[in-house]
């Protein structure tokens, strides 16, 4: 039993955040798994401790009592400043401004845009399935936020845009490259010391060599593909990926493999297809 | 090293810039732009302008320090404040997370909100006024494909009459809901949002400056809310800031701001 429990799906975009943030401090928590595709995050259970029903939240019981804390970088930042461990965030306030830079220009522009992919193609897809077209229904009603509510109607029953699909796509190329820019200028994302920002963008970009092969690979990407294997290559990252307990996770041996070149947009499209029918 | 701050009229991120300068007494050079002109896409001697291209929070202000653009205003108020000793923001760790996620409220509910009926109400008639060639030279330069949409929305509005109303409404309740979180907040007769006065309450402030002529009434039956709002007004440093105003009315002053969350 430790103080802290944080509850999450797998180590993936905003779960994987604070859970590779405590395991690169070393601090010890209880992992409590929640099944997204389940609903587990819409269950009684779950909302008495995050009433939105969103995931990450984590949990720190202290002698002023207990805290309960959100959204995935905040949580982030919390785990660096409350506990001992290896620093997350440099000293200089410079950088200190552009791993905050780079962490918000993430969760609010790029990965909303990565995961319109991952629900169209994957969550929606995989939950119909598995759960039925009328079960599904009365789910979604039961959806806290409004905002979670449209996200999950809309990959459900397929009803992204065709525009909306464009304009993300745009985004992931354009962020693909500037991501590759700035990796070009020094060796970790946002400062000249592994941060926060690139805990936030490997649970980003991991997979990216697999859902976005015509974008992300050594030929295109080189100092991208570099930045994945450093970070795959800590124990953290290890450790943490072995908490994952689909083919989500499993992903990201992708970055054993030393050369990766080009493929075509399709392929990525049947690697996000295919993800629920190896589960 | 030198820090330059080029900012809009006193109103939104460039008011929450502007105080900080004042709340930490660094030594920053102030220069206005004009913001409706596209001035800020056009900033000399920047080395690293990535910030300035591409962050989310539109024409907000650019703080150049060592030829390095930096934006986000809740950012800068940190930046600064870790310059200057770390004095608007809570040393424990939950003090600190709480008001992240305050500040996180205010630019990602509130500040869209504030921005598009700000933009409808006093941005959109300026830029519909310019003539074709003028508008095309001010966008001309803005990098971000969003923003520079935002922009040519801004001037000619391509929504619905139906999608327009929708925005509106909701962008009502939001700027609405922000005075109420406000409100809320000060329940247990504090005078400042987070118990000590912090950047939540500047950011915040910057935000909701202009919000009685955005939603008339919204301040009316919120008396805590009121009475903070003039708390800040009155800091010197928010009072020096207003007084570089060059219009006589400055929380009238919008230009084109943060994105309405494209997930709905
Ligand atoms: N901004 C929040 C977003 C949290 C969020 O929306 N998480 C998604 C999963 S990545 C979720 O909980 N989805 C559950 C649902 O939509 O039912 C954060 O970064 O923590």
């Amino acid at each position: 039993m430790s103080d802290i429990t944080l509850y999450h799906w797998e180590p993936n975009a905003n779960s994987g955040k604070p859970m590779l943030a405590l395991m690169e401090k070393g601090v010890a928590f209880d992992s409590h798994y929640i099944d997204m595709l389940n609903f587990d995050q819409h269950k009684p259970e779950y909302l008495a401790i995050n009433p939105q029903g969103t995931i990450p939240a984590m949990t720190h019981d202290t002698p002023a009592g207990r805290r309960v804390l959100v959204e995935s970088t905040a949580i982030m930042e919390y785990v660096n400043e409350a506990f001992d461990g290896p620093a997350l965030m440099p000293d200089n306030a410079a950088d200190r401004w552009r791993i905050r830079w780079w962490m918000k220009f993430m969760d609010q522009w790029l990965a909303p845009s990565f995961s319109m992919f991952g629900w169209k193609y994957f969550v929606g897809p995989n939950a119909l399935k598995a759960h039925g077209e009328a079960k599904i229904r009365a789910q979604i009603e039961a959806i806290p936020l409004p905002e979670r509510r449209t996200a999950w109607n809309k990959a459900v029953f397929g009803l992204f845009s065709d525009a909306e699909m464009a304009e993300s796509g745009r985004r992931i190329a354009v962020g693909i490259q500037m991501l590759e820019a700035e990796l070009a200028k020094r060796e970790w994302l946002a400062s000249d010391t592994y941060s926060l920002a690139d805990v936030n963008g490997f649970n980003l970009a991991y997979a990216m060599p697999l859902s976005q092969p015509h974008l992300a690979n050594d030929e295109l990407t080189p100092n991208i593909m570099r930045w994945l294997r450093a970070i795959y290559r800590r124990p953290a990252t290890r450790a943490c990926w072995k908490l994952g307990r689909t083919p989500m996770a499993s992903r990201v041996e992708i970055l054993e493999t030393d050369y990766i070149a080009q493929k075509a947009e399709s392929e990525g499209l049947y690697q996000l297809g295919q993800l629920g029918e190896k589960a | 090293m030198s820090m330059i701050l080029y900012h809009g009229e006193p109103n939104g991120p460039s008011l929450t810039a502007l105080a900080m300068v004042g709340e930490t007494g660094l030594d920053v050079d102030c220069r206005p732009i004009a913001l409706l002109r596209g001035e800020r896409h056009t900033i000399p001697g920047l080395t690293e302008p990535l910030a300035r291209d591409m962050g989310l929070e539109g024409e907000g202000p650019v703080l150049v320090v060592d030829g390095e653009a930096m934006t986000e205003s809740v950012f800068l108020a940190q930046y600064m404040d870790e310059m200057a000793g770390n004095a608007l923001q809570p040393k424990d760790a939950y003090a600190h997370w709480q008001m992240m996620m305050w500040c996180r409220r205010i630019t990602e509910r509130c500040a869209p909100a504030a921005a598009f009926l700000g933009n409808k109400a006093f941005a959109s008639p300026v830029l519909a006024a310019m003539a074709d060639a003028e508008f095309d030279a001010a966008i001309a330069p803005i990098v971000s494909g969003d923003l520079k949409q935002r922009w040519i929305e801004t001037r000619a509005d391509s929504m619905t009459e139906a999608a327009v109303g929708n925005a509106m409404a909701d962008s009502t309740t939001k700027l609405t809901a922000a005075v109420q979180m406000v409100e809320d907040q000060l329940a247990d007769g504090r005078e400042w949002l987070m118990g000590d006065v912090s950047i939540a309450d500047i950011e915040t402030y910057g935000w909701l400056a202009g919000a009685e002529a955005l939603v008339p009434g919204v301040w009316d039956n919120r008396p805590r809310a009121a009475a903070w709002a003039a708390r800040v007004r009155s800091r010197p440093s928010v009072a020096a800031a207003l007084a570089r105003a060059t219009v006589a009315q400055p929380e009238t002053a919008w230009a084109p701001g943060p994105e309405i969350n494209r997930w709905g």
